[in-house]
């Protein structure tokens, strides 16, 4: 994924404001984390920016299916082993008969799935790396032995 | 005595040690198709590890031929991704690594899957088809 | 709720989507699982001679070449229900056939060891309720059995395992390669040369013994004080294990002598590797390798199927389930050319396609019914999730057994 320098200097510099934050900087690291979108800062929009634009989308374009909480699966490297259904702190919490003890997920509470042999997120919010609360948990990304699971 | 002309024609062969693996994304394309392009690109490759290939001077993708008094197949090279210690190179149980298999069993009825000794060299010829593995 | 075949874990708790009488979506299989139980794109129709024929022709072929064979020879049944096991072992004693399965140049010794209580063993949820150290040697669980860390062994919370997996287990890796089940051992993964098992079992018996190992101390040393500890052990011994200490298996013996807390697990790949060898232990006293002779049973390993095609001993092969022209070295399998063979599968192999004759048969636990045993031993159902047009091995063999 892009640093927010790399970001930055694709942006107008001009620090206008017209997106909302105080500075360009700022902007980049709203579009790093998703908060904003590349269509919110107006300058860009314009066609002496374009190359500039499609830059930044390009940049960005490895995150777009990410969730809110930045989780992207690779499905094409999950093996569908279900590590991270049984491994994930939410999961064991949310379903204590099922997927905490190794068994396929009992209720729709549950975070992780195993759909045609590849893990499917959802409840997002529920993630810890979720809302105010949040902390930088790495609980389905270490039982993963083929990196299918990311936070960008 | 006249040139040995062959011996620059021909890629420098080299010896090598291979062992043989299971690999989940080959047993499914095995489940799905066997005779499929799938299953042949997952299973004819062999995987060598960094130093060894630069030993050889064998290179990622290089199309490499490989014998010995049991067989010989034509397959793929892929770089390990990993830190490999050397000196063993692994290719997944298929056809083409059973191609170059030993039958030598002691009368013990287990074949050696797990150490095949064989010679590596470069080559342009086509992938060995699955069709020619036939008995 | 069916039974997934993909191999010996049999997971009970698979859904399945189905539409047109085909699977169109699977959940809680893993990838390997849910490629089986979606199944093959080439289906295998009977066939005399590689030509389509009526399936009752094709039935008829095999048993006029089963009964004028001298020495025939029923090979494979890794996928077949304990009910086609349990039909073919009958088969096979009354045409006097030899008779052996995968597991001959697989598991087979090692599972022989089991039946006969030569170690301590123990069921898969014992495994999850009660194991700390999970050794896995020369065994890529996540390749070959992909739910074996999360259902049983490594990630679930147990009875006496409730703090999850980074207190409450270890697990170490011993393998050749950096598999993805090492991967998941981190700082437990013990690197061995290619054939250095038998040395490091003797060094780390050494450890155990409180001698300094000649190979590796420091290393030994470690892993001998962590397995010392162990409250309940588990050894699971994967084919890179079998493979590599093939002549000295009882080796495997003298160290599960010196870790009374442990256990072993051979790691099965075939969905019903272990039924086989069990059936036959059952009914023989042999796991595998026998042939039936007037009533008696002879057990040799010229009865294997390996040295069986070698020596050009057998003049006739069924082959059930099984893809032998694949999973067998070529300077082995050339006798096949020369002797008919009879292919009982659900889909078009290597093998059907230099048989003689192709009589599929229905997919065990999605098209057909039946039981099999886990790679623990326990005896699993397997459902029927959908109809298909053929009958499953057991009705093949059944009827077989009926006309001969």
């Amino acid at each position: 994924m892009p640093s927010v320098m790399e970001l930055y200097q694709f942006l107008p510099k001009t620090n206008c404001k017209k997106c909302g934050e105080s500075t360009c900087m700022a902007f980049a690291v709203a579009i790093l984390s998703r908060k904003k979108k590349i269509s919110e800062c107006p300058p860009i929009l314009e066609t002496s920016f374009k190359k500039q634009k499609d830059k930044l989308e390009s940049l960005l374009l490895p995150t777009a299916g990410a969730e809110e909480t930045g989780m992207m699966v690779h499905h094409e490297l999950c093996t569908g082993c279900g590590n991270c259904v049984v491994a994930c702190p939410v999961d064991v919490a949310n379903d204590p008969k099922g997927a905490a003890v190794g068994c396929a997920p009992t209720n729709e509470k549950v975070i992780f799935k195993v759909v045609d042999g590849k893990v499917l997120a959802s409840n997002i919010k529920e993630c810890r790396r979720f809302g105010k609360n949040r902390v930088l948990c790495y609980a389905c990304i270490d039982p993963c032995p083929t990196g299918a699971i990311e936070f960008v | 005595m006249g040139m040995d002309i062959g011996k620059f024609l021909k890629s420098p062969e080299h010896e090598i040690k291979i062992t043989t693996y299971r690999d989940i994304f080959q047993i499914e394309a095995l489940e799905r198709d066997r005779f499929g392009e799938d299953y042949r690109k997952l299973s004819a490759c062999i995987v060598i590890g960094k130093n060894d290939m630069q030993k050889m001077g064998i290179k990622d993708r290089d199309r490499v031929l490989i014998s010995n008094k049991y067989g010989s197949v034509v397959v793929d090279v892929k770089e390990s991704k990993k830190e490999e210690p050397g000196g063993v190179a692994f290719m997944v149980n298929s056809p083409w690594s059973n191609a170059l298999v030993s039958d030598v069993t002691g009368g013990k009825g287990i074949p050696e899957f797990k150490e095949i000794i064989a010679k590596i060299s470069l080559t342009k010829e086509e992938i060995t088809s699955i069709e020619s593995l036939r008995v | 709720m069916i039974t997934c075949t993909g191999c010996a874990l049999l997971c009970e708790d698979i859904e399945v989507i189905i539409e047109n009488n085909s699977v169109k979506e699977t959940r809680n299989a893993c990838r390997r699982g849910a490629a089986r139980i979606k199944g093959c794109v080439n289906r295998m129709v009977p066939s005399i001679d590689q030509k389509p024929v009526d399936i009752d022709i094709s039935l008829k072929k095999a048993i006029q070449i089963l009964k004028n064979a001298k020495a025939p020879m029923l090979f494979g049944f890794g996928n077949s229900t304990n009910e086609a096991q349990k039909k073919a072992i009958q088969l096979a004693k009354k045409i006097n056939a030899a008779l052996d399965d995968t597991s001959s140049f697989c598991q087979g010794h090692l599972i022989e060891k089991v039946l006969h209580n030569k170690f301590r063993t123990c069921s898969l949820d014992e495994i999850r309720n009660k194991a700390d150290v999970l050794v896995y040697w020369g065994s890529d669980a996540q390749d070959s059995q992909p739910r074996h860390l999360s259902r049983f062994s490594y990630f679930p919370r147990g009875e006496l395992r409730q703090r999850g997996y980074e207190e409450d287990r270890l697990a170490i890796a011993i393998d050749v390669r950096e598999s993805n089940t090492a991967k998941i051992c981190k700082g437990h993964f013990y690197r061995i040369p290619l054939k250095g098992d038998r040395e490091f079992i003797l060094a780390l018996m050494d450890a155990l013994s409180g001698k300094v190992p000649t190979y590796d101390p420091k290393k030994m040393l470690e892993l001998a004080a962590i397995l010392k500890k162990a409250e309940f052990g588990v050894i699971f011994a994967g084919i890179g294990l079998t493979y590599s200490i093939k002549d000295d298996i009882d080796i495997l013996v003298a160290l599960s002598d010196k870790l009374p807390n442990f256990h072993i697990m051979p790691m099965v790949g075939h969905y019903n590797m272990r039924g086989f060898n069990e059936n036959l232990f059952n009914e023989t006293g042999f796991v595998n390798r026998v042939k039936f002779s007037e009533g008696k049973t002879i057990h040799d390993d010229k009865y294997s199927i390996v040295e069986a095609l070698k020596e050009n001993t057998v003049d006739a092969l069924l082959v059930v389930g099984s893809d032998p022209v694949s999973s067998l070295p070529r300077s082995i399998i050339s006798h096949l050319a020369s002797i008919p063979v009879i292919c009982i599968d659900p889909c078009v192999t290597m093998t059907s396609k230099i048989a003689i004759v192709n009589i599929p048969c229905a997919v065990s636990g999605i098209e057909s019914s039946g039981t099999a045993i886990r790679m623990d031993g326990k005896v699993v159902e397997l459902k029927k999730a959908m109809a298909s047009n053929y009958p499953d091995d057991e009705n093949v063999l059944k009827r077989l057994l009926e006309v001969i």
